[in-house]
């Protein structure tokens, strides 16, 4: 690869799983190393169904995408970037279809394609991902201070992506942010649309969720809306702590929802099979029962999940919270009389 | 658990803990694991729990569970069932046991109060004694795997075996267990055979199922009476043994791990980087096939199934997977064995005749 300093390499960067929530760092990291970034966007009916045929069946439904998405890229790139991220906080993990990643993919375009995959992992302390990070630069250039001024240029952008969702914005596309399309202004009745941002965010496989919420006027809350303090005292609360980072965040979020009536409803996203997701289930499920909560309803999604019962569902259930908090309202009036 | 009851059961009795032994793993133990299990919780959590619901039901007060830290599932299983079990009102105490190095002190405080009163220095030899017992019985099933094919009369060496985990059950001194020893081993030499052209076939998989005959549908034993001769990847105690050595299988975990390196490079959990290692590993040997055994939706395993194709593939060496849970039939089972068995005997006769052997069948 040591041909490729010289001249542009094209990278690929699969836009599924954590690209969601790394997709704008590594963009960035990687177009100030030089490098002409090409992402495969939105997912589609065909990145989907290219996914599906080629994944293992018992895989889990983003796992499909991202298949999709890296068969989609292999053809137009030099190279694809796929990272390791094995873990993001001291003593939790990565699930691990994120720790096999880079294997899959390389199982996924048959080694047509070499895959740039950094470790990183923050149980090992920060030499080794400094190291992931510094191979990983080396690849495009051999001066340190333009590694250090793209690593530090993709990490503000990164705080400013996170900010940016923390304040009710959602992306779209290949992450763009639109100030003018915001979850929240103002509405009665909000709902937290809780679960992996490669699910929730991804607007093909949760049919535009969040869009249509917004469009039948209701306010929608998700997991990197909620105040952090919060989530981090309901974690503390439990009995055994998590051991996964990312559900970590989910289960946070829907006690802090429950524990504080944050929202009117929750609704909790997860795509078939899940592995974490199965069990963090039983606990918020239980844990809103036992708290109080507002009404939770859990959504299942795969491949298989047709649009209007999708839609059904979700309708039935704004019109329960909606009535529910009418009758609240009645009740209301003959106690303070 | 086959083997890990002899070995529970023996630490109690020499700690003269009372304890309940759930009834034999059943339909029933699947269906109740089913009805309060999590809807996609992998298949282990089922049928654990399950087991857990049998044993409250027969008497049981307290229930044992390892837990950890991994990031496959069964770390937190103990939890998962706490909740479910008290949320359908049984009344118990859980000790969830965890073996990390910074959790110990509280092990050992759990571990005080499940002794009942006697010292730790009994607790280590009930312990060492059982372990001492394990071994024998994973060698033993390491030898029947290695002579099944060969039974004159399907299903004597397994009848064989039986009396053997019966006989090891009942040694309760290293003298009479040395004494068990030989005599289990004659007993399995005993067994009736007949000369046969055997096909090699090596399991690999989820260290639970490769483990619990009733639930992977006694795939060993039918694969033995389709004369195959099979070696497996796990056996419990060299899953006990936090070396990775791995005495009994014959393959320390870093061979396997550096035989998976081109395919997996990386621990995924549970056995999946093992599953693809050894499959490696086997196909060194001259094997003619592998099976692979895991329960639906397990992380691990599901990443190593997207893998062995490819190692299939590039290595030439037929790779069948069974994906097991509640649903799975046993006929079904029986005739993938048969036709899996069939194509590896034809794979190798055309070997044996200097043929080049046929490229592997696309996914199985």
């Amino acid at each position: 690869m040591s041909a490729g300093k010289t001249a542009v390499l094209k990278i690929g960067i699969p836009g599924g799983l954590l690209y969601y929530r790394y997709g704008r760092l590594w963009r960035s990291f990687l177009e100030e190393l030089g490098a002409q970034v090409v992402e495969s966007g939105e997912t589609t009916r065909s990145i989907l169904s290219s996914g599906v045929s080629k994944a293992e069946n018992e895989s889990c439904l983003p796992v499909k995408v991202f298949y999709g998405h890296v068969l989609a890229l292999k053809d137009k790139v030099d190279a694809l970037f796929v990272p390791r991220v094995v873990s993001v906080k001291r003593k939790t993990h990565t699930c691990p279809k994120m720790l096999g990643l880079p294997d899959l993919a390389r199982a996924a375009c048959e080694d047509q394609v070499p895959i740039i995959a950094p470790t990183i992992d923050f149980q090992t302390g920060l030499w080794s991902n400094y190291q992931a990070v510094y191979s990983t630069g080396r690849i495009f250039t051999d001066s340190p201070t333009l590694m250090l001024r793209a690593g530090l240029k993709a990490w503000r952008e990164y705080r400013r992506y996170q900010r940016s969702l923390k304040e009710g914005l959602f992306p779209r596309g290949r992450l763009e942010l639109d100030p003018r399309r915001r979850l929240c202004s103002g509405n009665e009745l909000r709902v937290a649309v809780i679960g992996h941002h490669y699910n929730v965010y991804d607007t093909f496989t949760t049919m535009s969720l969040l869009d249509r919420l917004r469009s039948m006027g209701v306010d929608v809350v998700t997991a990197d809306m909620i105040p952090e303090r919060l989530a981090r005292e309901e974690l503390s609360r439990l009995p055994k702590p998590l051991y996964w980072s990312y559900e970590e965040e989910i289960v946070g979020a829907i006690l802090a929802c429950s524990r504080h009536r944050l929202v009117d409803g929750i609704i909790f996203i997860i795509s078939f099979p899940c592995g974490p997701d199965s069990i963090v289930r039983v606990i918020c499920e239980q844990e809103n029962r036992r708290l109080g909560g507002p009404p939770m309803m859990t959504m299942v999604i795969d491949e298989h999940t047709g649009e209007s019962g999708f839609l059904t569902r979700i309708e039935a259930f704004l019109d329960m919270l909606r009535r529910s908090s009418a009758v609240r309202e009645r009740e209301k009036v003959p106690s303070l009389a | 658990m086959g083997s890990l009851e002899v070995v529970l059961s023996s630490i109690f009795d020499q700690m003269g803990v009372d304890y309940i032994l759930p009834p034999p793993n059943s339909q029933r133990t699947i269906e109740l694991g089913v009805k309060y299990g999590p809807e996609f919780a992998c298949f282990p959590l089922k049928t654990t729990l399950g087991n857990f619901i049998e044993a409250l039901e027969a008497g049981a007060d307290t229930l044992i569970m390892v837990s950890g830290r991994g990031p496959c599932r069964f770390g937190y299983y103990a939890e998962t069932q706490r909740r479910i079990l008290e949320e359908a009102g049984y009344d118990f105490r859980m000790y969830m046991l965890e073996f990390e190095p910074e959790r110990i002190p509280d092990l050992l405080r759990k571990l005080r109060e499940l002794k009942q009163g006697r010292s730790f220095l009994s607790l280590a030899r009930a312990i060492k004694f059982a372990f001492a017992k394990a071994v024998l019985v994973d060698r033993l099933e390491k030898k029947a795997l290695a002579q099944r094919w060969m039974d004159r009369e399907k299903g004597a060496t397994t009848r064989a075996l039986k009396e053997c985990y019966r006989m090891i059950r009942e040694a309760d001194t290293y003298a009479s267990l040395r004494k068990v020893e030989r005599e289990a081993f004659q007993l399995l030499e005993s067994v009736p055979k007949e000369a046969r052209e055997p096909v090699r076939i090596g399991i690999v998989g989820e260290f639970y199922l490769v483990l619990e005959p009733y639930f992977n549908l006694q795939v060993e034993e039918q694969l033995g009476n389709l004369g195959a001769y099979v070696e497996r990847s796990v056996y419990l105690t060299d899953w006990l043994r936090p070396t990775g050595n791995n005495p009994v299988g014959g393959h320390s975990d870093a061979e396997s791990d550096e035989a998976a390196r081109p395919f997996l490079t990386h621990f995924v959990g549970g056995e999946g980087i093992r599953s693809v290692g050894h499959t490696v590993l086997y196909q060194r040997m001259g094997f003619d096939g592998v099976v692979h055994v895991m329960p639906f939706t397990c992380m691990p395993e599901t990443i190593a199934k997207s893998i062995l194709p490819r190692v299939s593939k590039e290595l030439g060496i037929p790779v069948l997977s069974i994906v097991i849970d509640e649903m799975t039939g046993r006929a079904g089972v029986a005739t993938r064995l048969e036709a899996f068995v069939d194509l590896a005997r034809h794979r190798r006769k055309a070997k044996m005749r200097g043929e080049r052997p046929q490229p592997v069948p696309g996914l199985l």
